[in-house]
């Protein structure tokens, strides 16, 4: 996996990612399968992100804190707020 | 304004090859791309969808002439949002430059998508663009060598990604990919 925009959290995003991806790893397949009903859906999408929370919360939260400094200190957190009031992006875009 | 798209398919079902995506770097294809970074991340509890956005730290050695008028660094980042629908089987990554966001825009988009065959379409698009404020020779001459700058890094990207899905998952005929830590 590659490095941290800062060497320093290098070690904790290394922790997180793989603690999201073996997460991922047993969510995709199931979560394709399961959209026969939507109620379904929704109660395997709740376990999930709660189990989501539980295993890499605690992970997330360290990471996080790291980069958004080292984000900071980077002189990047500017231009992510301009990149984000241009475009939020918090729906999937549309694709040609 | 350049525009750039190409579509093709790779030879692993779309869960694969969704996996495979948090593997694709370090990449020795895509040596350029040396830092990843997930800067938030959610998984919606009703509807599975994930977002993730991720900044990505490039490193390219660009030609004098631009790192004189542009400025001496080779850091550039990019930010990307990425959103995985496992009910309707999409996933699509949108990014955009945050380097020398003042001077040109290269904006991305990828969808992956299932095949009727059991494999997974890929298509890219990207609009490139030199914001206005330069003189026009300058900015027709910026926009060429982003341009082409693209396209290198989008085929090393295509045969880059190939290899890892390659290793990941060749000779792995169970769930869980090859060669990462369960």
């Amino acid at each position: 996996m590659a490095h941290s925009l800062e060497e320093r959290c290098t070690p904790l995003k290394l922790e997180y990612d793989s603690c999201f991806n073996s997460w991922f790893e047993g969510y995709l397949e199931p979560a394709v399968s399961v959209s026969a009903s939507s109620e379904n859906r929704a109660k395997y999408s709740r376990e999930k992100a709660e189990e989501y929370e539980r295993k890499c919360g605690k992970i997330w939260a360290s990471y996080r804190d790291c980069v958004q400094k080292a984000v900071e200190d980077k002189g990047l957190d500017g231009l992510l707020e301009q990149a984000r009031t241009e475009n939020p992006l918090k729906e999937p875009p549309r694709m040609s | 304004m350049h525009y750039f798209s190409q579509s093709f398919s790779y030879d692993h079902s779309w869960v694969h090859v969704i996996i495979g995506m948090w593997h694709k770097y370090p990449n020795p294809h895509c040596s350029h791309v040396v830092t990843v970074d997930v800067i938030d991340r959610s998984v919606d509890p009703s509807t599975g969808v994930i977002r993730t956005e991720r900044v990505l730290g490039c490193k390219q050695r660009s030609p004098a002439w631009i790192v004189k008028l542009f400025g001496g660094s080779e850091d550039a980042f990019v930010r990307e949002i990425s959103f995985v629908d496992p009910s309707t089987q999409t996933a699509t990554i949108s990014s955009v430059n945050l380097s020398l966001s003042q001077f040109a825009t290269c904006h991305e988009k990828i969808l992956y998508s299932p095949t009727p065959d059991g494999r997974t379409a890929f298509h890219q698009t990207a609009e490139i663009q030199a914001r206005m404020m330069m003189w026009r020779t300058a900015a027709d001459k910026f926009e060429n060598w982003l341009a082409m700058r693209f396209e290198q890094n989008a085929h090393l990207g295509k045969v880059g990604f190939a290899d890892v899905l390659r290793q990941l998952w060749e000779d792995a005929k169970d769930k869980s990919p090859a060669g990462t830590p369960a």
